[in-house]
């Protein structure tokens, strides 16, 4: 039996990650990395591997992203910078950040499943979390990427 | 899109060293876990031992007259309704970690009609209840004395006239437009699932 500690060092920074993707609100993000593992803490005993381990922890995690619109106007999002073009070059934080606001720009979903496809999740896994066929997600995430894309493409250059 | 791998090196450079320990967490989980339900579950445990008391006090104590006993019934009937209210909705809390996302934003959906529903109905039958049982329950015991009665029931008035005509309008505008908003956002988010 896998061990709530063991759980925690190898979720935390991914589900940190994709809350971050969700909020772009690194305190609320820290919030809802808290709200999940108190979740796990208490379901834990209670897992009966209906699931994988890890899609039950990203439902929880992204279901606690979702309860928020129930608290608090839509999650902050962020305005892209007039002059996108400033970001070119820019370290490896500000592509990070620049990031973070064009996922922030996205629909709330949107955000979920970029956030989990970036998180490196297997598409099965990713329908599972979101409670879509494998095919939709498929498609949706092709869509996000190019919606990605056209506000990137611009910025970065080879 | 060619350029995944490059956001996916990008996204994984996030810094999570200010998440906390797993000692750390485990500390911060045992001093918050309850702190969300605690109203929830005061409210549950205190309007079960209200109605309680006020059944062991109509069984203990010979009253003379019945409406004593259907004013202390009532008010017996409507904390246990408070309390079986908020048992219901506690379910919320303990029933949705295996949910999808999807399961999870419809499982919302039915919540959010039966708080609407709560504040239409459900608070006004509970109000109802506890005002006829608090306006019958001390007469027997302040009938003798006109002074007392008169000033008893001028209270009881001002009261519940405070609860019916401010507080519960206040609360119902309130609450109904705050699940009206949480409800057209929910709606959006469910629209992006088609």
């Amino acid at each position: 039996m896998t061990t709530f500690e063991e759980i925690y060092n190898r979720y935390a920074p991914q589900i940190f990650r994709v809350c971050l993707g969700y909020t772009n609100d690194a305190d609320q993000a820290r919030d809802l990395v808290q709200e999940t593992f108190i979740s796990v803490w208490k379901g834990l005993p209670g897992f009966k591997g209906k699931s994988q381990i890890s899609t039950w922890i990203f439902r929880i995690a992204t279901n606690h992203c979702l309860r928020a619109l129930e608290v608090s106007k839509r999650m902050p999002g962020a305005e892209l910078p007039a002059n996108l073009t400033e970001i070119y070059d820019e370290p490896q934080e500000d592509k990070l950040n620049f990031l973070y606001r064009c996922i922030a720009e996205l629909e709330e979903t949107d955000r979920i499943i970029i956030s989990l496809e970036l998180e490196g999740l297997p598409q099965t896994e990713i329908a599972a979390v979101v409670g879509l066929s494998n095919g939709n997600v498929r498609v949706k995430i092709h869509r996000i990427k190019e919606k990605l894309a056209q506000k990137i493409k611009s910025v970065w250059t080879d | 899109m060619d350029r995944l791998d490059d956001l996916k090196a990008i996204w994984h450079t996030a810094n999570t060293d200010s998440l906390p320990t797993s000692d750390e967490m485990v500390m911060l989980i045992s001093k918050f876990r309850n702190e969300k339900l605690r109203n929830k579950w005061l409210v549950i445990v205190a309007s079960c031992l209200l109605s309680f008391l006020i059944i062991s006090i109509l069984f203990i104590v010979d009253f003379k007259m019945v409406i004593t006993y259907i004013g202390g019934g009532l008010i017996a009937i409507s904390g246990l309704l408070l309390a079986a209210t908020n048992i219901r909705s506690l379910k919320r809390f303990y029933q949705l970690d295996y949910y999808s996302n999807q399961e999870f934003l419809l499982f919302i959906e039915q919540t959010l009609q039966n708080q609407i529903k709560y504040y239409k109905k459900t608070m006004v039958v509970i109000m109802a209840f506890c005002t006829v049982g608090v306006m019958l329950y001390p007469y027997e015991a302040v009938r003798q004395y006109p002074v007392l009665l008169i000033c008893t029931y001028a209270a009881l008035s001002i009261y519940l006239s405070f609860m019916w005509f401010f507080v519960r309008p206040r609360k119902f505008k309130k609450g109904v437009a705050k699940l009206n908003a949480t409800r057209l956002r929910l709606e959006n988010i469910l629209n992006q699932f088609k």
